[in-house]
C-alpha cells in the first residue's frame, strides 16, 4: 500500500529516532523528549481538526487536564504512576466525549470559541485553587524514573508516539477515517449516505482528547514540575503553528512539523521572543501560500526526483 | 454595603462601554466578512500602545490621542486585511471558515509576541487623562473612567450613525446581506471588506487607548477582553451591533457584581476572568442565537 519512497522514509526515520539518544548530549536529549511530547499533542490535534474538521482551541486544556489529573492522583490517591496515567486518560476520554456531545450543534468558529473558553476556565481554576494544585507556583509531580539518564524517558516517549501514530494511522485508513472526512466535508451529505454523524463527531473528540491526556500524563511525570501555563493560549498557538507549518491534513506531516518546530525553538534560543514571532509569521505564510503545509510541499518535490518516481499508471496513494 | 454595590455596578457600566466598543468592532467584522476575528484582542492591545506612545512621545492631549490611536489601528487593520484575508473572497479557497480562524489566530500570536519585543513584557501606564475622581457621598468614580465612558459612548453613537446614515454604512449593510446583489448595484465589495475589518479594528484600538490609564497596558492584555468580546457578541446575537452593545453593558455590570458578591474576595477577583467565559459557554449551549439573534451565516 505504501509507495517505495514512503517505506524508505519510514525506515530511515525509525533508525534515526532510535539512534538519536545515544549520539546527543543530555541537553538535546531533553529537547528530543519535549519534541516527541509536542509531536504526540500535534498528532492528536490533527486527527480532530485536519481529519474530522472540528476546530478545537482547547486541546492544550486536555493536555493540562491529563497532566494535573495524573499528578494529583499519584500524589493524593497514592496510585502507581501508570495507573494514575490510565485514570487521567479515561477522564480525558469522558470529558472529551462530553464536550464533543454538548457541542454537536456547534461548528467552525463557535466550536473554536467554546473550546478556547473551556481551556481558559480550566487554566483559571487550576491557578486559583492553589491549595490543591499549587497554583501558578507549580505542582511537584512524581517522576517516572529515578536514574541519572533521561534515555528511558526518551524511549517511553518514542514508544508512545509510535503507538499513537499506529493507532491514529490505522483509524484514518479504516472506515472510521472515511466517516470523519465525510463529516468534515459535508455533514448533511454524510448523514444522507448513512454515516452516524453524532456518534462519529463525539468519537473523534473523545479519542483526540484521550491522546491529549496521554501526552499530558507523560509530560507531568517527566517534567516533574507542572504549571498552569501548559494549558495556556500561547502553548495552543505553538501546537497550531506546528500542525499548520507541517501540514494539518496529514498525520505524518503534522508530526514532522512538530519535531522541526521544537528543534528550531531550541536552536534559536538566543533569539528569545523573536522565535514566536517567526513561528507566527511562518504560520501565516503557510496558510496564505501553501495551505497543505511546508513539509507536504517539500514531499511533493522529493517525489518528483528521478529514481523515486512512481511507476506509470499507479494510483495516487490515499493519505 | 449597598453603596459599595452601587459603585461596583457603576464601574461595571463604565467597563461595559469599553466592552461594547470591542464587541461592536468584532460584530462589524463578523457581519461583513463572516469570520470571527481571533486577533481582535491584539488590535485592542495595539490601540492601547498607540495611545500611550502618541501621548508620551508626541505630547498630544488625551482626546485627539484616542482618535490618532483609532486611526493607527485602522491603518494596521487595512494592512493585515489586504495582506492576509483576500483568500476569503476567492472561490478557489476551500473551507474558508477554517482559513479565517487559523489566519486570525496566527495574527494574534504574531502581534502579541511582537508587542513583547517592541514594548517589553512589563506593564506600562499612560498618564491620566483627567486626574482626580468624582465623589458623591460614598460613591467614588475616577474621572478617567468617566472620560472613558463618555468618549466610548460618543464613538458608539458615531458608529451607529455611520452604519445607518452614511452611504458607506449602507453599502456595508448591503454586502452583509448579499455580496452578489451588492456587487450588481455597483458596490465595490472588496473595498467593503477592507472597510469593515478596518472599522472593527479602529473600534478595538479606541477601546485600548481609553483603557490605558485605567488598567495598565501589557502585551497579553488582549487575551481576556477577546474572550469577553466573544461572549458579548454571542449573547447579543452574532451580527447585531445594537444587541452587542446591550449585551456588553449587561456583562460589564453582572461581572462587577459577581466580584462584589463572591464570598472569598481574592478568589472572586481570580474567577472574574472566568465569569464571562462561563456565560459564553452557557449561551452557546442554551441559546446560541443570543438575546436578539440572527441565524449563523457563512461566507459563500
Amino acid at each position: 500500500m505504501m509507495t517505495r519512497p514512503a517505506l524508505l522514509a519510514w525506515a530511515a526515520a525509525a533508525i534515526v529516532a532510535l539512534a538519536y539518544p545515544f549520539v546527543v548530549d543530555p541537553y538535546w536529549l531533553t529537547v528530543g523528549i519535549l519534541a516527541l511530547f509536542y509531536a504526540l499533542v500535534t498528532a492528536s490535534w490533527t486527527l480532530l481538526v485536519g481529519y474530522a474538521g472540528q476546530f478545537s482551541f482547547g486541546h492544550m486544556g486536555f493536555v493540562a487536564l491529563g497532566a494535573y489529573a495524573s499528578a494529583l492522583l499519584a500524589r493524593y490517591a497514592s496510585l502507581p504512576i501508570p495507573l494514575a496515567a490510565l485514570a487521567a486518560i479515561a477522564l480525558c476520554l469522558v470529558v472529551g466525549a462530553a464536550i464533543g456531545g454538548i457541542c454537536l450543534r456547534m461548528r467552525g468558529p463557535y466550536l473554536a470559541i467554546f473550546t478556547l473558553a473551556f481551556a481558559e476556565v480550566l487554566r483559571i481554576v487550576i491557578t486559583t485553587e492553589n491549595e490543591v494544585t499549587g497554583g501558578s507556583g507549580g505542582f511537584q509531580a512524581a517522576t517516572l524514573f529515578h536514574g541519572r539518564s533521561d534515555i528511558p524517558y526518551y524511549m517511553v516517549a518514542l514508544g508512545l508516539l509510535a503507538f499513537t501514530l499506529a493507532a491514529l494511522g490505522w483509524m484514518i485508513v479504516s472506515r472510521w477515517g472515511l466517516f470523519f472526512r465525510a463529516i468534515r466535508e459535508n455533514e448533511r451529505a454524510a448523514a444522507a449516505s448513512g454515516v452516524r454523524v453524532v456518534r462519529f463527531r463525539v468519537l473523534a473528540f473523545a479519542i483526540s482528547s484521550g491522546f491529549a491526556g496521554l501526552a499530558g500524563a507523560f509530560y507531568a511525570h517527566y517534567i516533574g514540575m507542572l504549571t498552569p501555563d501548559i494549558g495556556s493560549v500561547d502553548q495552543m498557538g505553538l501546537v497550531v503553528a506546528m500542525a499548520v507549518i507541517g501540514g494539518s491534513e496529514s498525520l505524518t506531516a503534522a508530526v514532522l512539523g512538530a519535531l522541526a518546530v521544537e528543534a528550531l525553538v531550541e536552536a534559536l534560543r538566543a533569539y528569545g521572543q523573536w522565535r514566536l514571532v517567526l513561528f507566527g509569521a511562518l504560520l501565516l505564510l503557510t496558510m496564505r501560500f501553501a495551505r497543505n503545509g511546508l513539509l507536504a510541499l517539500a514531499w511533493e518535490q522529493v517525489r518528483r526526483l528521478p529514481g523515486l518516481r512512481r511507476p506509470r499508471g499507479t494510483a495516487e496513494p490515499a493519505r | 454595603m449597598s453603596g459599595y454595590l452601587l459603585a461596583q455596578a457603576l464601574n461595571g457600566l463604565v467597563i461595559g462601554v469599553i466592552y461594547a466598543l470591542i464587541a461592536a468592532g468584532l460584530t462589524v467584522i463578523f457581519s461583513i466578512l463572516k469570520i470571527v476575528n481571533f486577533a481582535h484582542g491584539e488590535i485592542y492591545m495595539m490601540g492601547g500602545y498607540f495611545g500611550y506612545f502618541v501621548i508620551t512621545l508626541l505630547g498630544i492631549p488625551p482626546l485627539p490621542a484616542v482618535l490618532v490611536a483609532m486611526l493607527l489601528a485602522f491603518a494596521l487593520s487595512v494592512a493585515l486585511e489586504r495582506a492576509l484575508l483576500s483568500p476569503l473572497y476567492s472561490p478557489a479557497t476551500e473551507r474558508k471558515g477554517d482559513y479565517g480562524i487559523l489566519v486570525t489566530f496566527g495574527i494574534s500570536i504574531l502581534l502579541r509576541n511582537l508587542a513583547i519585543i517592541a514594548f517589553g513584557p512589563f506593564p506600562l501606564r499612560p498618564p491620566s487623562f483627567w486626574p482626580g475622581a468624582l465623589i458623591a457621598g460614598d460613591l467614588v468614580l475616577s474621572w478617567d473612567r468617566v472620560f472613558a465612558a463618555g468618549v466610548g459612548i460618543a464613538i458608539l453613537v458615531g458608529l451607529l450613525l455611520f452604519l445607518a446614515r452614511s452611504a458607506w454604512g449602507q453599502a456595508l449593510n448591503a454586502v452583509s446581506q448579499s455580496r452578489e446583489s451588492a456587487a450588481i448595484v455597483g458596490i465595490n465589495d472588496r473595498l467593503a471588506y477592507t472597510l469593515a475589518f478596518a472599522v472593527g479594528g479602529a473600534l478595538a484600538g479606541g477601546a485600548g487607548a481609553l483603557v490605558g490609564p485605567i488598567y495598565a497596558l501589557s502585551p497579553s492584555m488582549g487575551l481576556v477582553p477577546d474572550t469577553q468580546a466573544f461572549a458579548i457578541v454571542v449573547l447579543g446575537g452574532m451580527g447585531s451591533v445594537g444587541g452587542s452593545i446591550i449585551a456588553a453593558l449587561l456583562l460589564g455590570v453582572s461581572e462587577n457584581l459577581f466580584v462584589a458578591l463572591f464570598p472569598d474576595p481574592t478568589r472572586g477577583l481570580s474567577y472574574a476572568q472566568a465569569f464571562s467565559l462561563v456565560v459564553l459557554m452557557a449561551v452557546l449551549l442554551i441559546r446560541p442565537t443570543g438575546l436578539f439573534g440572527r441565524e449563523h451565516v457563512a461566507m459563500e
